[in-house]
């Protein structure tokens, strides 16, 4: 288990200092699939950085199974990284990469060797075991970092955006290696990317992070159905954002009035406001397209047919623009017509209410 | 960049003059001087036929023995210790953050490229004889000590080339692998570095070879190197041995430079 409470890394001091990390709390659980998601230079890396040893925190505690390791060495800390470029030792063969850091924890050379076998099948690269690393493909140099990072039986495997150099089809490919390996090793990940679909896809959980903190930690539907700011929500597929009035939070539920005078049940968010001018969140495929004097009325603007699903873009009345997903079913022909008045019709508890 | 019409720096009157003068007067003695180390009579000027005698009777001096024997190994010696002392300065210089003073250090290594040869010389004459009055030593190792300091940026500059070609991520990954520092260093730094280190001790023991002004200060009585050797005998009878000697010498300078050339353009890998 890893706990970090606290966590803030300033770079630099005087005016050209610039704070990374931000106040970062997170407890991230045994054999868990935990993702650091966010833009680039919101300080994913320098908090899996953090994590491995290579920044040094201007404050806060980070402790692993209750061990506090912000004072020990890189290599006291019982984590290996997956690094982004991989970092393959050019002058060692795929085998001896993999038994690296065996061989440094000296352990018996017999030992080494049936781990170092044992992981080439696991990442299935036996056949190059002796092949330079220069000889290889990026796929499998891919894996080769990837085993080299397992071999020693790590508690943590530190990953920064492994999949990034990788072509749209082995990416698809290797995500789902990584979770099977993820499931057969035991090892609590640590991943970082800036790809929403592959956080989604993925992870036990997710940490959306911005500008040095984390803004929400959930599970990914949880994260997806109910973002708690509007940069997770943005940041996050597609989202329409309504204006709303707020008039009272009950637990989760929360009573909504929109522009058109309706009311409607909406779920809150902790730590967020109870009453007053608010946004809510609604996604494009949770809502339905109506008749008129539904929840919020407009005019449909643009029709985009998709092949497994039309968007329809409507102007609501408060001249915002409001997006509905509708699936598409075999043979149906499209009933609506550009320019016609239309209702947006959504079931209670869809709307999020976001924290600012 | 492309090549102009308008300007084409080789069209320009008097270049290939200009060019041409540079080459002689460059390589013109040098060739005369191999030549006449094959020189069949005594004279270095006057063509006399063909003949290998020159290189026999250097090669049967004993004198010329010594002296090589001398040089060799001042510059083994020299280029080892400058080449130790050149990889922890650019350990030092690439390695660690960048601290108060560091400017200053990379100064401080590279000061021989910067004061006059004979201030040095000069300089460490008057050291060591204080040194040799405390101590009464007058061995070998005031040349080996003053060789290795005037080597030290020679070796050092190749070294901290490749340091910083270096990916640094490399290091950290053998880190992150359990790697403590020393064995990080042995089994992953220094394999990465290994052409730059050949290629300083190449350059630093050519530099040792070849140096004659601070170790005609330096030397204790009968400590004569193939340089000062050559130059003593220059105030005698000049016979083409000095040619023959002088061209062993540019033939082994060119082998370790093109070594040298050849291990510096190798791959970064
Ligand atoms: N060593 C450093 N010195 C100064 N600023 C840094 C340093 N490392 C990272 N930063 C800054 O911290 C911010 C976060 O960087 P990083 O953690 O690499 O972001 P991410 O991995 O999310 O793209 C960036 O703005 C970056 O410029
Ligand atoms: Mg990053």
């Amino acid at each position: 288990m890893i706990e970090i409470s606290g966590l803030t890394k300033t770079f630099g001091s005087g005016d050209s200092a610039f704070t990374a990390l931000k106040d970062v709390n997170v407890t991230i659980a045994e054999n868990e699939f935990f993702t650091l998601l966010g833009p680039s230079g919101c300080g994913k890396t320098t908090l899996l950085r953090s994590i491995a040893g290579f920044v040094d925190p201007t404050s806060g505690s980070l402790t692993i199974n209750g061990d506090d390791i912000l004072s020990k060495a890189p290599y006291d800390r019982p984590v290996n990284t997956v690094f982004q470029n991989y970092a393959l030792f050019p002058h060692l063969t795929v085998a001896e990469n993999i038994g690296f850091g065996l061989e440094m924890q000296d352990r018996p050379k017999a030992e080494v060797q049936s781990v170092v076998k044992e992981m080439l099948e696991l990442v299935q690269m036996a056949p190059m075991a002796d092949r330079m690393t220069s000889q290889i493909s990026g796929g499998q140099q891919q894996r080769v970092a990837l085993a080299r990072a397992l071999a020693p039986k790590p508690k943590v495997l530190l990953l920064d955006e492994p999949l990034s150099a990788l072509d749209f089809k082995l990416r698809k490919e290797m995500q789902i290696e990584l979770k099977r390996l993820q499931h057969e090793t035991g090892i609590t990940f640590v991943f970082v990317t800036h790809d929403q679909e592959e956080a989604l896809t993925m992870s036990d959980r997710i940490a959306v992070m911005n500008g040095g903190r984390i803004l929400q930690i959930g599970g990914p539907r949880e994260i997806y159905d109910h973002p708690a700011e509007r940069f997770v929500a943005d940041f996050i597929g597609d989202t329409n954002f309504v204006s709303a009035d707020l008039k009272s939070v009950e637990g989760d539920a929360a009573e909504v009035h929109l522009p058109s005078g309706q009311a409607i049940e909406a779920r809150s968010v902790a730590g967020g406001p109870t009453s007053g001018a608010v946004t809510i969140a609604v996604r494009p495929e949770h809502a339905t397209l109506t008749a008129p004097g539904a929840l919020l009325d407009g005019t449909l603007k643009n029709i985009v047919y998709f092949g497994t699903d039309t968007h329809y873009h409507i102007e609501t009345e408060a001249r915002s623009t409001f997006v509905i997903r509708q699936q598409n079913q075999p043979d149906s022909a499209e009933d609506h017509k550009v320019g016609e008045p239309v209702g947006i019709s959504f079931n209670p508890g869809v709307a999020q209410v976001l924290r600012d | 960049m492309a090549k102009s019409r308008a300007f084409d720096v080789r069209r320009q009157s008097g270049f290939v003059f200009i060019a041409l003068s540079c080459f002689v007067l460059l390589y013109l003695p040098i060739i005369l001087l191999v030549v006449y180390s094959f020189n069949a009579g005594t004279s270095i000027a006057v063509w006399e036929g063909f003949s290998w005698q020159w290189y026999v009777s250097a090669w049967q001096n004993e004198k010329v023995q010594d002296a090589t024997i001398l040089s060799l190994i001042i510059a083994t010696c020299a280029s080892l210790v400058a080449t130790t002392a050149a990889v922890m300065a650019a350990l030092a210089t690439t390695r660690t953050t960048k601290f108060r003073g560091s400017g200053l250090v990379f100064a401080m290594i590279n000061q021989p490229l910067m004061i006059p040869e004979i201030v040095t010389a000069v300089a460490l004459l008057i050291f060591f004889a204080m040194i040799k009055v405390a101590t009464g030593y007058t061995g070998l190792w005031y040349l080996i000590i003053a060789h290795s300091a005037f080597c030290i940026p020679f070796a050092y500059m190749p070294i901290r080339a490749r340091l910083q070609g270096m990916d640094l991520n490399l290091e950290q990954a053998a880190a992150d692998l359990y790697g403590r520092p020393w064995r990080v260093f042995r089994r992953v730094t220094l394999p990465q570095l290994w052409p730059g280190v050949l290629a300083g001790a190449m350059l630093a023991f050519v530099i040792s070879l070849d140096d004659v002004v601070i170790t005609e200060f330096v030397k204790s009585a009968g400590q004569d190197t193939l340089p000062t050797y050559m130059l003593g005998q220059l105030r005698r009878v000049i016979t083409p041995e000095i040619n023959a000697i002088s061209t062993v010498l540019l033939a082994i300078s060119v082998a370790l430079v093109v070594a040298f050339y050849i291990l510096s353009q190798s791959k970064k890998q």
